[in-house]
This record gives structure tokens, sequence and C-alpha cells, in this order.
């Protein structure tokens, strides 16, 4: 079903039609009322693949920041444990 | 929108079944992948599930995805195709678009409508009148043709290219011209029926 005169944007009604959807629709779905899709593809995906995956808090989690806190604390007991049971001296 | 190249490596942790990797694509796309389905739809509860569903696909066809065409185009393409399903469902039952066009009866003519097509607007009887146009064209929009609903929004809302919507849709670069061109034309006149004249 091609049109014989393979119309393009460059018409006058073309464009003017152009700006009247772009302007239209323009604010309808506006990036600031998108919603959030992240947390219910999760869920979706976990259901469906029966907990194989986004099962747990770590694939699930919004940011990295608590992968760096409990690297960070985990760290900071094993240098505590070193320090007070590593250095001593038993002779 | 990413880069090819990040593109191609996100791909590949995605083929890897990389989770995060999954939550950056969703996060990269789903704001556009959201309003294309709002403006194909026009229901806003629809076109979020739908998104939703849209990802699913990503996720469990990602791993068919030679790299042929963009990962945007093929996200689109899935898109496209669930909305497709999607409205056909909708229609048969008859749970589809609420609103008429004779629902906007009681609206301003459209010499009135300036806040539809200048940046600053002074008074507010004229930004009503223009918000009144541009819900009417939104209202048109949803009473196009599906298939040339989706060529129409492809182009003029995304701004893609022939070849692009040709590669979304599956159609010859000539019959998006078309139906582009068809759309308008619909468009056109449902919106100067709503209105009761002319279009400038």
């Amino acid at each position: 079903m091609t049109d014989p005169h393979q119309p393009d944007d460059d018409d006058r009604d073309s464009r003017a039609m152009r700006d009247l959807v772009k302007r239209s629709l323009s604010g309808d779905a506006g990036e600031g009322d998108a919603p959030d899709l992240v947390r219910g593809v999760q869920r979706r995906l976990r259901k469906r693949s029966r907990g194989k995956f986004f099962a747990d808090g770590w694939s699930t989690a919004q940011n990295r920041t608590s992968y760096v806190l409990v690297a960070l604390v985990t760290l900071l007991l094993v240098a505590l444990a070193y320090f007070s049971l590593g250095p001593m001296d038993v002779r | 929108m990413l880069p090819d190249d990040t593109d191609a490596r996100l791909v590949e942790r995605l083929v890897a079944r990389d989770e995060r990797a999954f939550t950056t694509l969703v996060r990269t796309y789903e704001r556009r992948v959201f309003a294309l389905l709002l403006r194909m739809i026009g229901n806003r509860a629809e076109a979020e599930d739908l998104a939703q569903e849209v990802f699913v696909q990503v996720f469990k066809a990602i791993g068919s995805f030679r790299g042929e065409s963009k990962l945007s185009t093929w996200i689109y393409r899935i898109a496209i195709n669930l909305c497709k399903n999607r409205s056909k469902y909708l229609r048969v039952r008859h749970s589809g678009q609420e609103e008429q066009l004779e629902a906007l009866q009681e609206r301003a003519p459209l010499g009135d409508a300036k806040g539809a097509n200048v940046a600053n607007v002074e008074r507010p009887d004229e930004m009503m009148a223009g918000k009144q146009v541009e819900r009417i064209v939104q209202t048109a929009i949803l009473e196009l043709e599906p298939t040339f609903r989706e060529c129409l929004v492809l182009r003029d809302v995304e701004d893609l290219s022939y070849e692009e919507i040709g590669a979304i849709t599956g159609l010859p670069e000539g019959t998006v011209k078309s139906r582009i061109h068809r759309a308008r034309a619909q468009l056109k006149e449902l919106v100067e029926s709503a209105l009761g004249e002319k279009i400038a």
C-alpha cells in the first residue's frame, strides 16, 4: 500500500500537522510523571522465574550504597579483630 | 539513549543474565517506552502494565538479539507488537478508550487557541483554548487506525527516521511514509470535524 508520491515532511500541511501532534503529545507523558517500572518488572521476573531471578535484596537494591557500606563495615571488623587478637606475642 | 558501544556491553551483560545490567536497561528506557505506549494506547494504567511486560519480554528474549538493529529499535519493536496485541484484546473487551470526541463539544474556536501555538501565553482563556485543542488532538490520535497511529507517533513524537520506523514495524520505507501521510490526513479531518472549522 505504498503511496506513489512518497510524501515526506517537507510540505506545509505535513509540517503544520507534525508541529500540532508534537505539541499536543509532548506534555501528556512528561519525564516527570513517568512511573517507576523497575520494581514491578523485577517482581514479575521473580514470580515467573519461580525465584531464580531478582530473588534477594542484592539484586533488587536500587543503588550500590549498601554494597559499599557492608564492605566497609566488614573490613573494619576484620581490622579490629586483627589488631585485637593478631599482634599478641605468645613467647 | 545509550551509544552503540555501551549498548553492546550492556547486551553482553544481559545475555549473561546480569540482573544489575537489566535494572540499568529498565532505568534507561522506561520513560521512553512508557511514553510511547501511553501515546499508543491512551490509558495510563494499561501503558504502565504493558511497559512492564515489554521489559519482561526483553529479559526473556535478549539472547535472540543479534545486534542487527539498535537495541532501542529492538525494544520499540517489542513494545509495538505487545501494544498491537493488547489493543486487539481491549477492543474485543470494549474497554478501550472511553472518551469520545463528542465530549469536547464545549470548546473554544481554534482561532482562540493561541496557547497551543506560541510559547508565551498571556491570557488564561487563550491557554485554556490551547489546552482544549491539545486534548482534541490527543483524543483524535486514539481514533486513528492503529497501523497509522504507530507510524505517526514514532515519526512525529519519537522523532525516529523512516528507516528506524521501518525496522520497528517491519514495513518498507515507502509504506511508512505513506502511512504517516495518511495518518496526518486522517488526523486533520478528525480534528477539524471536532473543532467545526478548518486548521489553517
